[in-house]
């Protein structure tokens, strides 16, 4: 029996769904879903097996592992029997690269052999597929039915899907007025940055204030250090003495900055979005570098993620680990530009950023500005405190 | 008035152009059909040979002369390509365009025949006027490019199978700009080129066309790049792609990323090189032409700094160079790169739509959607008629038959005599 009619005849049931209260599923069409979820069978052949874990297992720079998943697919192509909710099964443990090789081919499978609306629907409320699987299967049953679209997605603004997640949340903010409780739901459970803005902002229009900065987890809080040398863009991979203190666990009052002693500068962040605005800081300094030091405690250890935007060229150490290293200026900034898995221990955690801006000329490269956040893998700032 | 001697010269070039022409052409694909459009700008790179005849007069708004749209989920700002009964486009849709898509429609019906979907593996950050799905996908009539801002390739056959896939951000994980990247796609010599050039993992791929497999890599400079790599056939019988960047304008044998030759020279990092008649026509210092039928490196032929493309690539037709710098089509004389004549294009927003050719009229796409159709047939070039789509244009249009085919950021547009 297959792995998908095995989990769910155990007993593993989508979790109870989160609504904005108004109607939900239909009762019929609710029951739809479920007789199609109980009907689905699947069988497995030994060879498209193969071939499916062939695809799976595709890792970056293997030139091998991409010949034999072309050989693979072509294999795929050709198989008659094959099922398309066995290749999305195969979706859930597979890399990165196999995720997007199993899409082909699903996407293929389906057309010259779709399985049924209610298979399909089976498998979008198996929460324990793989999310994008599961998107993709949203996507084939709603495109062109704004009713199921609509349906569907009433009940899925906490899909841990971020994609299903991010379109039940924008179905749910089309209305122009919504309560204030409406929107502290949507809150909750929003991770999409530009939809958390918005929400805030709609809350801050009914006069319920949310502190922004700190609902992501921005690190609002550095001790600044700079400016030291960068004239041609040479210092980003010159290590001042500062990272080797850092890294040493020791920070002298003062360094020795491009033009004479520099000393460290207390900055607390008001900005919405956690800026740190190193322009404005540093008077428009070019050519520079600019060190910032915070340190985050927190109370066991935590797997979590540090997420960055810079538009200038920058490195970030935690806990004297080399997490992020971006030498690229000016060429867009975004909330969660740059993003890196990362372990805080419980207590104190040292967090160093080193940003370097160039000596572009043009209006548009002037910017010098920095943002961190930490928080779960999902987006959800986790609690953390800044040692002062 | 030109002088006897003048004239004379100018005869001594036009007979080795006429020579030249028979061994330098424009990269043509061994499979596709002529009336295949191929690629961004086309086998011809812009259309220069299409005797297509279409429309003047076309309307988004009343249907007139619009054959068929298609509205397509997301956004696109790259051109559609052409593979016998097919019209091939992308678009990048879902959260933060991170589900990137490559659709398949009958040319005579817009009635859709396939469609593949993947999620971005790079950042699929860009500017708003820009796309995940900027780049024109690329096919040699059996196989079907598709390229990413966000570096993802994917390749399928006509049927829309996956024959491979890659994450050029997996596999260089500094590929990038945030900006947004857009440099088509080329497959010559059964080998996909692609241009992946910014501050970061700065490169060209050369990749198998089968299996996607690395068949060559050349480090680029680490400078942020727009411009596409362009196809060209030397006189040897030699298939190569030229790459210009800020730094640099080199030749590569794609079979196996051999350099046959490279030059020391700042080109234009939007608008893309084009081949005619034996010159290679390069936005740099305006627009410079080289000598593509000596051998080594190409001698300088003539520059022209009124022929300034900006964000247009260029295109020649009937020893006409055509350019557009802003609102204004500035055409040149292809031997010489003397401006003959000048022409505003009123009320035209920004440019960005490369514009193409089909028989003595040129057809360029303002941003905006409008469509100015300027008959070449004289003298001066002439505007005869402004259409408007309705539909924000920034890829170039492609042409098949007696229709063109316009990748509109929400729709696909079919535009012949129905």
């Amino acid at each position: 029996m297959s792995k998908y009619l095995d989990r769910f005849t155990k007993g593993v049931r989508p979790s109870k769904k989160l609504t904005l209260g108004s109607k939900g599923l239909s009762r019929s069409f609710a029951l739809t879903l479920s007789l199609g979820f109980f009907t689905t069978t699947i069988s497995y052949a030994e060879t498209p097996q193969k071939a499916l874990e062939t695809l799976q297992k595709v890792q970056p720079n293997d030139d091998a592992a991409m010949a034999r998943a072309s050989q693979a697919a072509k294999e795929l192509a050709k198989e008659s029997d094959l099922n398309t909710l066995q290749v999305l099964q195969a979706m859930q443990g597979a890399s990165s690269i196999g995720k997007n090789w199993l899409l082909g081919i699903a996407n293929s499978t389906q057309r010259k052999k779709p399985v049924s609306k209610q298979e399909l629907e089976g498998f979008l409320r198996d929460t324990k597929q793989d999310p994008e699987a599961r998107y993709t299967v949203f996507r084939w049953l709603t495109d062109g039915d704004d009713s199921s679209r609509n349906q569907w997605l009433e009940t899925m603004l906490d899909d841990p899907s971020p994609e299903i997640r991010y379109e039940a949340i924008a179905k749910a903010l089309e209305p122009k007025e919504l309560s204030v409780e409406q929107l502290k739901t949507l809150l909750d459970v929003a991770r999409q940055p530009e939809q958390i803005v918005d929400l805030i902002a709609r809350l801050d229009k009914q006069g319920i204030k949310v502190n922004q900065s700190q609902h992501f987890g921005f690190l609002s809080t550095w001790k600044l250090l700079g400016p030291f040398d960068n004239t041609g863009s040479k210092s980003f991979n010159v290590a001042y003495p500062i990272e080797t203190d850092w890294l040493n666990g020791k920070l002298a009052e003062t360094y020795q900055g491009r033009s004479g002693d520099v000393k460290w500068i207390s900055e607390s962040s008001e900005d919405p979005d956690g800026l740190i605005d190193l322009a404005k800081i540093y008077n428009n300094e070019k050519g520079c570098v600019v060190f910032g030091v915070t340190e985050v405690e927190v109370p066991s250890n935590v797997r979590c993620e540090i997420r960055i935007g810079c538009i200038n060229a920058q490195k970030l150490w935690v806990n004297g680990e080399l997490i992020i290293a971006n030498e690229v200026y000016h060429t867009g900034m975004q909330v969660d530009q740059y993003i890196a898995p990362i372990e805080l221990k419980a207590g104190t955690n040292r967090i160093l950023i080193k940003v370097c801006q160039n000596e572009q000329k043009e209006v548009w490269a002037q910017r010098y500005i920095f943002q961190a956040r930490i928080c779960d893998s999902t987006g959800k700032a986790i609690p953390y405190t800044i040692k002062h | 008035m030109a002088t006897p001697s003048k004239n004379r010269h100018r005869f001594k070039k036009r007979a080795w152009l006429a020579t030249a022409i028979a061994l330098v052409t424009s990269f043509s694909h061994p499979i596709a059909s002529g009336e295949d459009w191929t690629q961004f700008r086309g086998p011809d790179l812009g259309g220069a040979a299409s005797k297509a005849k279409l429309p003047d007069t076309f309307d988004g708004e009343s249907g007139k002369n619009i054959a068929w749209k298609v509205a397509i989920p997301g956004r696109s700002v790259g051109g559609a390509i052409v593979i016998g009964d097919q019209v091939i486009t992308t678009t990048s849709d879902g959260m933060e365009q991170r589900r990137i898509r490559l659709l398949s429609y009958n040319k005579e019906t817009g009635k859709q025949n396939w469609e593949q979907q993947f999620v971005s593996r790079g950042r699929p950050y860009c500017h708003p006027t820009s796309a995940n799905a900027a780049p024109t996908p690329a096919s040699d009539g059996s196989h079907i490019v598709a390229f990413y801002s966000s570096n993802d390739v994917a390749c399928v056959d006509t049927s829309g199978n996956l024959l491979w896939y890659r994450s050029l951000a997996s596999d260089f994980p500094k590929a990038g700009n945030d900006v947004g990247m857009s440099a088509s796609p080329v497959i010559v010599d059964g080998v996909v080129v692609v241009q992946v050039e910014c501050q970061g993992d700065s490169f060209a791929l050369g990749m198998k066309v089968e299996d996607g497999t690395t068949v060559w890599k050349q480090d680029r400079p680490r400078k942020a790049n727009w411009a596409s790599p362009t196809p060209v056939k030397l006189p040897s019988g030699t298939l190569a792609v030229i790459l210009q960047s800020s730094d640099d304008l080199v030749a590569i044998e794609p079979s196996n990323g051999k350099q046959l030759w490279s030059m020391q020279t700042g080109c234009a990092t939007t608008p893309s090189a084009t081949v005619s008649g034996g010159k290679l026509i390069v936005p740099s210092g305006g627009l410079t032409a080289y000598d593509l039928s000596s051998t080594g490196v190409p001698s300088e032929l003539w520059k022209e700094n009124k022929l300034n493309p900006n964000a247009c690539s260029p295109l020649v037709a009937n020893d006409r160079v055509y350019t557009i710098n802003r609102t204004i089509l500035v055409c040149g004389d292809a031997f010489t790169g003397k401006v003959l004549w000048q022409l505003r294009i009123p009320d035209a927003n920004q440019i960005w739509s490369s514009p193409v050719i089909a028989g003595d009229k040129l057809l360029l796409f303002a941003m905006d959607g409008s469509c100015t159709v300027v008959s070449l047939a004289g003298e001066q070039g002439e505007i005869i008629q402004k259409n408007m789509l309705g539909d924000e244009v920034l890829g170039s249009p492609a042409i098949s038959e007696n229709a063109m085919y316009v990748r509109g950021a929400k729709n696909l547009w079919r535009i012949s005599e129905r």
